[in-house]
């Protein structure tokens, strides 16, 4: 069979009829194979039709008539789409009326005229077309749809949620491409990493890692910052971005604490273990530039801006258990929380000292515990 | 239409016939052949049906000799079987032995004019 050759079923006890009608369907190139009852139909057409087109069915035949073999057709999910055409005598008009009902596409009477045949074979052929076509379309975009959910699947544990979720936004090419705006950045990492790195087993500091890891992500996606990238021990998160968060800075500020508060567990845990490491954070805030960043095959979501190395570097400078802030995230939140003044810090590259101060912790909760003596 | 109004061959649907197969000769040949002994089994059907007065079993050769014959322009015969079809369907048994025997000299007269008609070897 071509591709594009459309099969009949011949459904007829005469083999003269079947034999005429094999005929007329060969000469407009419709291939036609013969069955001469409806049990020989129905084996035929199998569990899935077999690939024929459409079935040319006769009413009286031995064995199963066409009632039979029409109801079975019709009442088989993988079968009913198959259109079904009647072949019927003059004086078998209201059996046709019934096998209509019953779901036969249309009828065709003897002694069969050629036009007559083509033309009604045509019509069902191409309903029946439309009708692959529809079931097709659908299974195509079910599958479309599949991978679609699948590769947000894989993109959720490749990216930040906020930044999966921007990539299959409508809006998302807009930001992608790039935008600028205030925003919060915050570094943070382990002091005497290297140290400890250098001397344990490469499975124990995976295992502290692991940890680290596995604690500082519950926390950042809890405060909604967005996390650019993880190298080692070191992290860069940055807030208001890409969804816009007013209280941002009071957000980095809030989840650096409970980082460090959280810290304080892990790292009493390790002590135990002999390994001494501090947690410090450097935080700052001004405008940066946001997008894609990199080159075709690799991409990242990322921020630059002076604002970035001025986080890295008070990150850098920070003691352990230190969250030290630049002078405009500080004033964004000093009526939220405690400093202390550092001082003027001269960065490294650049050419202004800056004032910088540590949080000490949330106001609300130092009072509290004041008031609790 | 009745049964003496009836050709037994009616030279206008066998022309229809080859025209609407392209004219060709030798499938007409093969048809006519199939005809004849698809034709003798539903003839052998008939008789034994009428002899055994059994109506039930003579609609179905009744019915298929009916079809084909109108197909081949056999017209006589396909009358003479829908009279029986009919008889055997209103279970009028006493009607079918007179009828059968009609139906097999009629089929042999089908016969001749085919051979005639030149399209039995």
């Amino acid at each position: 069979m071509s591709p594009g050759q459309a099969v009949a079923l011949v459904v007829d006890d005469s083999q003269v009829n079947r034999k005429v009608l094999a005929r007329h369907l060969g000469s407009v190139d419709i291939e036609a194979r013969e069955a001469a009852n409806g049990r020989e139909a129905l084996e035929l057409l199998g569990a899935d039709g077999a690939g024929f087109d459409i079935v040319l069915l006769d009413i009286e035949m031995p064995e199963l008539d066409g009632y039979d073999t029409l109801a079975a057709i019709k009442g088989d999910a993988a079968l009913r789409h198959l259109p079904v055409i009647m072949i019927s005598s003059v004086e078998e008009l209201d059996s046709v009326v019934r096998c209509i009902e019953m779901g036969a596409t249309d009828y065709l009477p003897k002694p069969f005229n050629p036009k007559i045949l083509e033309a009604r074979v045509r019509a069902s052929l191409a309903g029946k077309r439309l009708h692959d076509l529809e079931v097709e379309s659908a299974a195509r975009q079910a599958e479309l749809l599949k991978t679609i959910e699948r590769q947000k699947d894989e993109l959720t544990r490749f990216l930040s949620p906020q930044v999966a979720a921007l990539v299959s936004s409508a809006e998302g090419e807009q930001l992608l491409a790039g935008h600028r705006r205030v925003a919060t950045s915050v570094f943070c990492d382990l002091r005497d990493f290297t140290p400890f790195s250098e001397a344990a087993d490469p499975e124990e500091v995976l295992g502290v890692l692991r940890e680290y890891h596995a604690l500082m992500g519950r926390l950042i996606v809890e405060h909604g910052g967005t996390l650019e990238h993880f190298a080692g021990d070191g992290m860069m998160v940055f807030f208001n971005d890409p969804i816009p968060q007013e209280d941002h800075v009071e957000r980095a500020v809030r989840m650096a604490i409970a980082m460090r508060d959280r810290f304080g567990d892990l790292a009493a845990a390790w002590a135990k273990r002999g390994y001494h490491l501090g947690f410090g954070v450097g935080i700052a805030t001004g405008y940066a530039t946001l997008g894609r960043i990199g080159f075709e095959g690799r991409y990242d979501y990322g921020m630059t801006g002076p604002v970035v190395p001025t986080a890295a570097r008070l990150s850098s400078a920070a003691a352990p258990g230190q969250i030290l802030l630049s002078p405009r995230s500080h004033a964004a939140v000093e009526d939220v929380v405690e400093v202390e003044q550092i001082g003027e810090l001269q960065l490294k590259g650049f050419s202004h000292a800056i004032a910088v101060v540590n949080v000490l912790g949330l106001k609300e909760r130092l009072r509290a515990a004041v008031e609790a003596g | 239409m009745n049964i003496d109004g009836a050709p037994v061959l009616d030279q206008a649907v066998l022309a229809e016939l080859r025209a609407s197969i392209g004219d060709d000769q030798e499938f007409m040949v093969e048809l006519v052949e199939t005809y004849v002994s698809e034709g003798s089994a539903n003839i052998d059907g008939l008789l034994a049906a009428a002899a055994a007065r059994d109506c039930g079993a003579i609609v179905r050769p009744a019915h298929t000799l009916k079809s084909t014959s109108a197909s081949l322009g056999a017209m006589r015969l396909s009358a003479i079987c829908r009279e029986i079809e009919a008889a055997g369907r209103e279970s009028r048994a006493e009607a079918l032995g007179e009828d059968a025997e009609l139906a097999r000299a009629t089929w042999e007269a089908t016969l001749a004019a085919f051979a005639e008609a030149g399209l039995r070897a």
